[in-house]
């Protein structure tokens, strides 16, 4: 007998500090969670990858039961780290951040792969250059250097 | 009335923005961030004929509601502009929430749970439905592993209620909350062990014995699987022996002599196993000269029941 899915909800939170608070509160509590139990076991299964931002996937079912599983980290995470920088740009379509290779697309593509909704590798890669492209960071080619102010002696 | 304590930033978005609207939502809020979809339903054709495989996401996050809110608001707002400007986005809903103790509510929202072919479990305030036909079995949930809503004890027990015959001995290695022991208590089993070297899940679990009446049955103590080798309890072998905790103890478990506890023609019940652990049980289990005779399995958690290799 299968249960009927209500909802599946996902977290994105930093590994090894689930807590009450929001947003785990307020978006899991309208459904009924355990949240203490929701916690502790991310906590539990998440706490050899601290500092990590990785998402859980948690199905609810109608009975008021969960299971949740593991995903790989967001792609933009992916990405800022592959760029090297801090955060996304704040005027994406105007200012660019940061600048990622064709091969390092191809990588985290690789990694999301399972959680990706693509056909094939290709679409997983457009998938995440689209994500680049709404974070100000460019594929395939470089940041134009700012001219820096400091001269040569 | 609290003053709101939060306020709520959500967006509904389609699949492929979701991640860049909620990278935008993450620099902002506190603690992370929380992406709820319909759920899709294989095998659960809609009318609608639709194959889109792009289901709407809502992106929820929460900014705190101290002197730089309206701040915050503004620069979340722009950003938001500015993604907008790449792709079009929706405008976000912004919602006040009080602060709540999350621990307490989502108690309001708890429904009894259905467990394998036999059991209810359902917390102290609330009540059997009328026409409940199931043992209803009484756990405080949140109090400790094993409130029954975990895939490794809804494995445990629906294994349970295939072996356990009327009047068999029972051992629960690791009881937790009980729970194990007090489902096989109600499916007439005999005397029944119970250990955990947690003295604090040991008391928990005599409370929920008490509360369910099977208090009798059970015999509790603070030890793990020596003691009872060493004939500290009332009997050393048991047709049932149940470990629902995780793969690792488990394994030490089996090296400690586990296989030792179960009587001959016995069953071992194994809980609390990952699917990616499993290769490392299966060899422990062939060392120790034990064959799987059942396995379930509940998203990546697998449970075993195991026998003695002739």
């Amino acid at each position: 007998m299968a249960k009927k899915v209500k909802a599946v909800v996902r977290v994105q939170i930093e590994a090894g500090k689930a807590s009450p608070a929001p947003p785990i509160g307020p978006a899991l509590a309208a459904h009924g969670i355990n949240l203490m139990a929701f916690c502790k076991e991310y906590n539990a299964r998440t706490s050899s990858r601290m500092g990590d931002i990785l998402p859980a996937e948690i199905t609810i079912y109608t009975d008021g039961s969960f299971t949740f599983v593991l995903k790989s980290p967001p792609a933009a995470v992916l990405l800022k780290k592959a760029a090297g920088v801090e955060k996304g740009s704040s005027e994406p379509n105007r200012e660019k951040v940061g600048s990622v290779t064709q091969e390092q697309v191809r990588e985290i593509a690789e990694i999301k792969m399972k959680d990706l909704n693509a056909n094939d590798i290709e679409g997983a890669m457009r998938q995440i250059e689209g994500t680049a492209l709404n974070m100000g960071i460019l594929v395939g080619e470089e940041l134009p250097q700012e001219v820096e102010s400091e001269s040569d002696d | 009335m609290a003053d709101p304590a939060w306020l709520e930033v959500s967006l509904s978005v389609d699949g492929e923005l979701a991640e860049a609207v909620a990278e935008v939502l993450a620099r902002f809020v506190q603690g992370g961030i929380v992406i709820e979809n319909e759920p899709i339903l294989e095998n659960n054709a809609t009318n609608s004929g639709s194959t889109h495989q792009s289901p709407a996401l809502r992106v929820y996050g929460y900014l705190k509601a101290d002197e730089g809110l309206d701040e915050t608001r503004l620069r979340l707002e722009e950003s938001l502009w500015h993604l907008g400007q790449i792709q079009p986005l929706p405008k976000p809903i912004f919602k006040h929430i009080p602060e709540v103790d999350w621990m307490e509510a989502w108690k309001q929202h708890y429904h009894p749970i259905e467990i394998g072919a036999r059991f209810l479990i359902l917390p102290a305030w609330l009540k059997p439905p009328k026409n409940n036909k199931r043992h209803a079995i009484i756990i405080e949930p949140g109090m400790a592993f094993g409130t029954g809503t975990h895939p490794s004890t809804q494995l445990c027990i629906e294994l349970a209620e295939k072996h356990i015959k009327s009047g068999d001995l029972i051992m629960d290695i690791g009881c937790g909350s009980g729970i194990l022991s007090i489902c096989a208590a109600k499916l007439g089993a005999g005397k029944i062990i119970a250990v955990d070297k947690d003295p604090l899940a040991v008391s928990l679990a005599q409370k929920n014995a008490e509360i369910n009446n099977v208090t009798p049955n059970i015999e509790f103590g603070v030890s793990s699987i020596a003691e009872i080798l060493a004939g500290d309890y009332s009997f050393r072998q048991a047709p049932i022996v149940m470990a629902n905790i995780l793969a690792s103890v488990l394994i030490q478990l089996l090296n400690e002599g586990l296989r030792g506890l179960v009587s001959s023609e016995g069953v071992l019940i194994l809980s609390g196993i990952l699917e990616a652990q499993e290769p490392e049980l299966k060899d422990i289990l062939e060392e120790k000269r034990m064959e799987i005779e059942h396995r379930r399995q509940i998203d990546d958690w697998v449970a075993y029941a195991v026998v003695k290799a002739a």
